[in-house]
């Protein structure tokens, strides 16, 4: 006679990554992680085009953080290349995600991103945890957990033979 | 471990994930390609006042968002009084011992 407990948690419910539960959820979450800044990064490009001018003056803002002088030296010398840049990767990061293409390398800049909102919005009014510290965490979670992996496009691009003989790539998809 | 998930959360996932999506992203690109406004709040002037709103109703598609997670939550409680049959158990087949 089995002597086994009914676990309702088992099977899909307990936290495994393989389980089917987890693989629908983290795949909704990246769905809409990657949604969030491709429409921040679009409504900038069809607003301002490659000249998001508010960029730079953001940067230059960030003074007395914890990123020291670096935000302010990028916004005052790297205008050029800030401008363009950050409608241009909210675009393609969101795309990324969305897709599930090179999930890892484009959360990394959603990190990168995410760092600077954290940081340079600073009113911490309501404590260092807030929205923008949450998004980073999302970020930095679709990295930890592979989030391409589940009903994206990482999921095939790991299974060719290009990606089986150089093992590494798995470290900028999955 | 097999799977031992059931038609019953094949469609509870479709649902609640499909709903969500659907007031999130979908809803989002038409939002996008009906042109200004591009997100979900009304466009103001300098007096304040609404001189553009969304082609969607922000209430549409955040209802949308919230009855996808009631389809979560209804979902949980099901399973939580009908347990999933475990699959080790419903493929075992009793033995006799020699």
């Amino acid at each position: 006679m089995s002597t086994k407990t009914a676990n309702p948690l088992a099977g899909e419910f307990e936290l495994n990554l393989d389980r089917p539960l987890t693989a629908y959820w983290l795949a909704i979450l990246r769905v809409v992680t990657g949604w969030w800044f491709f429409h921040a990064g679009v409504t900038k490009l069809i607003e301002d085009g490659l000249a998001f001018g508010y960029a730079p003056m953001y940067l230059k803002g960030m003074t007395g953080t914890a990123l020291g002088p670096i935000p302010v030296w990028m916004g005052t010398n790297l205008a050029w290349l800030v401008e363009p840049a950050v409608p241009l990767f909210e675009t393609l990061i969101g795309l990324a995600l969305m897709l599930g293409v090179l999930t890892r390398l484009a959360s990394v800049g959603g990190v990168m991103f995410m760092t600077l909102f954290w940081v340079g919005n600073a009113g911490f009014g309501h404590g260092l945890v807030n929205g923008d510290l949450m998004g980073l965490m999302l970020f930095a979670t679709m990295i930890v957990v592979g989030a391409g992996r589940y009903y994206g496009v990482d999921a095939v691009l790991e299974r060719t033979e290009f990606v089986k003989q150089r093992p590494r790539l798995r470290y900028l998809l999955g | 471990m097999k799977s031992n998930i059931e038609t019953i959360d094949k469609a509870a996932m479709a649902l609640s994930g499909g709903l969500m999506l659907l007031g999130i992203v979908v809803l989002g690109f038409v939002e996008l390609l009906d042109g200004a406004p591009y997100g979900a709040a009304p466009v103001t002037n300098d007096a304040g006042e609404v001189v553009a709103t969304p082609m969607v109703d922000p209430a549409l598609r955040t209802g949308l968002v919230l009855l996808g997670m009631a389809v979560l939550l209804v979902w949980g409680l099901y399973r939580y009084t009908v347990p999933p049959m475990d699959v080790d158990e419903a493929t075992a087949t009793e033995m006799t011992a020699d």
